[in-house]
């Protein structure tokens, strides 16, 4: 059946509202805002508008699938608002960082801390309160950011897009219209901005049917975070640490970062390349052993958990950067692989990618041409910028660590006295879900319970997160082919699916007959697109579920 | 111009936005010098046609027809038509109801109009009316004109306009004209069965002072009479955590929890419930909790008043007998 759409037309359609989206709009509001009280006299170029740029945000409010760290730099944000330290809500400047190694019952620490593990300068926030912050002067600019909505498809013309559908609202569980039906909309727009964090589901199809595909595939990580109150006099405001080994393997990639907020507040989480061998391996359980060491202990015991969130982002740098201008279409942010993998900042890299963004789509709109031959600056501004000196020299980084914590450290040492070259360059990399190993028959583990004070099982977890999504519509976990879950996956694998996910959307529950069946909790999503990277089949696609579901991540 | 306004009957009774929409109707005449009538359709509904006659209209047009007795879209469409064939009217107004979506975008394809829906205002430009509606859950408001020729098709949101505003007859009552109308039962494709009300109410859970919410535990369908028979005895409801009613085992309006009820009884007792905090938080308030699971460490326990640690399956039954007992002797 043909669904009949209210179009929409914009000049510029910006898809979430992140510190790229935003960053986007507030710089293209400005620059416009510049030139039309500039041009008075001579007008050049077509007549343009800051309530021409639309913003879609999925999440309930801006700022609420916000989740980093986060330890920001503020090198981009200085150029977009000079004055950001008067109202940003940057909670707190970077007053000590350590690098930390764990055994499982001490730590050690570096006595000279490693440069990329470097923090003065930079501020400790929540960057879903940052993003909040800036969502309100890209409101008070006069862009019309629809919070609530969704981007479902993309609308394509030619070469490239001119547009998004919007989801469609007020299905039942089976897809059929509800009291509250409305179609998606159809925005048209001249040039249409992809921000949509890691693994943008609009990104992803994009880049598939353009093959817009670097020389290698992304790699991914995932971050799980848990925010905490903690007795008074346990971590200073703006002491930073990051812990390298115990309980991450030496096979394998990842580490753990504390963040002292203000008010007793902190920041605790652990980071982990998708790109470990065992399948029924556990990121979340590994988090919560992570809190159980000593040092974790001392800080958090007789605290409370606040929150909690996971998310995943993009590692592959340089040589995994889409290409990011098609006729009508930029890509920008993590969607578009703007994060320096070695230091694990984006930031910033983030909010530069869409000024550049910015800066393109305003020579084209007044060139009045949006079509890929004047996008296509959108690159070269980036080749000029500090956003290619940053990620060049990381361009090799990530790619050393995918055998290990070992081999990487001989492969970085070259790249840090080479620029960033190193031993082969540039380094290829395979996708994260190849390296998983079958599982041969060997039995599923013991699930993680936690102790309810110290640690948590998944649901509790899940329960902090705050997500919320309408109960009744179309499941937002495609799974292409579910007998493969309950035949060929339970045999090599074991049901990845069910370990990864950090929030226990995944199950194979036990049939009467004794067979094992996928059950779905999609309600219990928190939009962290792990499931959609990390399943070895790559047969789970995470779409867009009814605008305003999912998790809330208040002070994340 | 000619406007006339569609009233809306249901069962007897007057659906209030049809005041509104006359309301609308008349700030629109006023503002483009034109004439308001109004059209009354149903069976035995000429005193709802008295009641318009005395608002500042026309005419009303009284169409009654035995077919009409009840709504159709099709007893509607045929009616309206020939409404519209001997009154000629540029503009056509509705209440925005559901009866209104069902049968008035038929109505303007019938004719090959186009129909503006569910407007929240209008504005006259130089003559030229431009109605506003609402996008995106009311962000933005769209201007929308017709470009064909009339008769043009709108319909207003419930509240866009005042009823209290609707202004009285100037001599006291305007003339009720009927209209007689040839349908035959041919016409009408649908048949109208008895009115239901929507089941969202059947039960209220928050209220129930006894409460036999099962879990997992229970393990499947087949097993659910069993713990009926339980609430039965004790004169309460089942409700269900979560799993149960995501298999459609149990309704979605029976769920406790975060994404279902919050409830506070007086007993509340969970079989084979584990106690995920999604759970706990839509019953922790009840006055009396009493668990029983399998599993010792399951964290239900933690803040039941009683606890059993055992299988439900021999739990329930028994229970049931004892309360059966009990009850008789």
């Amino acid at each position: 059946m043909a669904v009949e759409r209210e179009q929409l037309e914009a000049d510029v359609l910006i898809v979430g509202a992140g510190p790229a989206g935003l960053a986007c709009a507030l710089h293209l509001a400005n620059l416009i805002g510049k030139h039309n009280d500039s041009s008075n006299s001579s007008k050049s170029g077509p007549p343009l508008s800051a309530e021409n740029i639309y913003v879609l945000e999925k999440g309930r409010e801006i700022g609420a699938h916000q989740l980093s760290g986060a330890i920001m730099n503020p090198k981009a944000l200085a150029e977009l608002v000079p004055d950001f330290e008067k109202s940003a809500p940057l909670d707190t400047p970077v007053t000590d960082d350590a690098a930390l190694l764990f055994t499982k019952s001490s730590s050690f620490r570096f006595p000279i801390t490693p440069p990329p593990f470097k923090n003065k300068g930079n501020y400790v926030v929540s960057l879903s309160k940052v993003t909040k912050w800036l969502g309100g002067l890209v409101e008070a600019a006069g862009v019309n950011v629809f919070k609530e909505f969704g981007g479902a498809e993309l609308v394509y013309e030619g070469d490239g897009i001119a547009g998004v559908i919007t989801e469609d609202k007020g299905l039942d569980k089976n897809g059929k219209p509800k009291d509250n039906y409305t179609p998606g909309y159809e925005l048209r727009a001249k040039v249409t901005v992809l921000a949509e964090g890691t693994r943008g589901s609009l990104t992803k199809k994009l880049v598939e049917k353009k093959k817009l595909d670097n020389i290698n595939p992304q790699s991914y990580g995932i971050g799980i975070k848990e925010l905490w109150d903690v007795q008074p006099g346990r971590i200073a405001p703006g002491y930073v640490a990051h812990t390298l080994g115990w309980p991450v393997s030496t096979d394998m990639y990842g580490g753990g970062w504390i963040y002292g907020l203000s008010n007793n507040r902190v920041s605790v989480g652990l980071v982990l390349a998708l790109e470990y061998a065992n399948p029924q391996f556990d990121p979340h359980e590994a988090f919560q052993k992570w809190k159980t060491h000593p040092f974790l202990k001392n800080l958090l015991e007789g605290g409370k958990l606040v929150r909690y969130g996971a998310k995943s982002l993009p590692y592959g740098g340089w040589y995994a950067m889409p290409r990011n201008s098609v006729d009508g279409g930029l890509i920008i942010g993590d969607s578009g692989s703007f994060l320096d993998s070695q230091r694990l900042k984006g930031i910033h890299l983030a909010m530069k990618s869409g000024m550049l963004a910015a800066e393109t789509i305003f020579e084209a709109l007044q060139a009045g041409d949006t079509s890929s031959k004047t996008l296509s600056a959108f690159p070269k501004k980036i080749a000029q910028s500090y956003i290619k000196k940053e990620l060049w020299q990381v361009r090799n980084f990530h790619q050393s660590f995918q055998h290990g914590m070992l081999r990487g450290f001989v492969h970085t040492a070259f790249q840090q006295i080479t620029g960033g070259r190193g031993l082969i360059d540039p380094l290829l990399a395979h996708a994260g879900h190849e390296a998983y190993k079958k599982i041969n028959g060997r039995p599923a583990p013991e699930r993680f319970k936690g102790d309810g004070q110290l640690t948590f099982d998944r649901l509790t977890d899940v329960y902090h997160s705050g997500t919320r999504h309408e109960e009744d519509q179309p499941c937002h976990l495609h799974v292409a082919d579910p007998n493969i879950c309950a035949t060929k996956c339970v045999e090599e694998y074991g049901n990845p699916c069910q370990y990864f996910c950090p929030a226990a959307v995944y199950e194979m529950a036990k049939e009467t007959n004794g067979s094992l069946k996928l059950k779905i909790s999609a309600a219990n999503c928190v939009h962290c697109k792990t499931c959609d990277i990390a399943d070895p089949y790559q047969i789970i696609d995470w779409v867009v579920p009814e605008g305003g579901g999912g998790p809330n991540y208040e002070g994340m | 111009m000619k406007i006339l306004v569609v009233s809306e009957l249901r069962q007897g009774k007057w659906n209030n936005a049809s005041f509104e929409t006359l309301a609308a109707a008349q700030q629109i005449a006023k503002a483009t010098a034109s004439a308001v009538s109004a059209v009354v359709i149903g069976k035995g509904v000429a005193p709802f046609a008295g009641e318009l006659a005395v608002k500042d209209v026309a005419e009303v047009l009284l169409v009654e027809h035995d077919l009409l007795d009840a709504y159709t879209a099709d007893g509607y469409c045929v009616a309206l038509k020939q409404v519209m064939e001997s009154a000629k009217p540029d503009l056509l107004l509705f209440p925005h109801t559901y009866q209104v979506r069902d049968f008035a975008p038929k109505l303007a394809a019938m004719l090959g109009k186009g129909m503006i829906g569910d407007c929240i205002g209008y504005r006259n430009e130089g003559g030229k009316l431009v109605f506003v509606r609402q996008m995106f859950q009311g962000k933005t408001a769209a201007d929308v004109t017709f470009a064909g020729a009339a008769p043009w098709f709108a319909s207003f949101q419930s509240g866009a306009f005042r009823a209290d505003l609707l202004a009285a007859h100037p001599s006291g009552k305007a003339p009720v004209n009927s209209v007689s109308v040839s349908l035959s039962a041919a016409q009408i494709r649908t048949k109208p069965l008895d009115l239901f009300k929507e089941a969202k109410s059947a039960v209220d859970l928050t209220q129930a002072p006894l409460i036999v919410a099962i879990g997992r535990g229970i393990k499947a369908p087949e097993n659910i009479p069993q713990a009926e028979a339980l609430a039965k005895a004790l004169g309460g409801e089942i409700a269900a955590s979560r799993p149960i009613c995501d298999e459609g085992w149990l309704p979605m309006e029976r769920q406790i929890g975060s994404s279902g009820q919050t409830v506070a009884p007086k007993l509340y007792l969970a079989l084979g419930i584990s106690g995920a905090i999604q759970h706990v938080v839509g019953m922790k308030g009840a006055r009396t909790i009493v668990a029983i699971n399998k599993d010792a460490n399951a964290p239900i326990f933690e803040i039941a008043d009683y606890g059993v640690v055992g299988d439900i399956f021999e739990i329930m039954p028994a229970l049931t007998e004892a309360l059966e007992k009990s009850k008789s002797s």
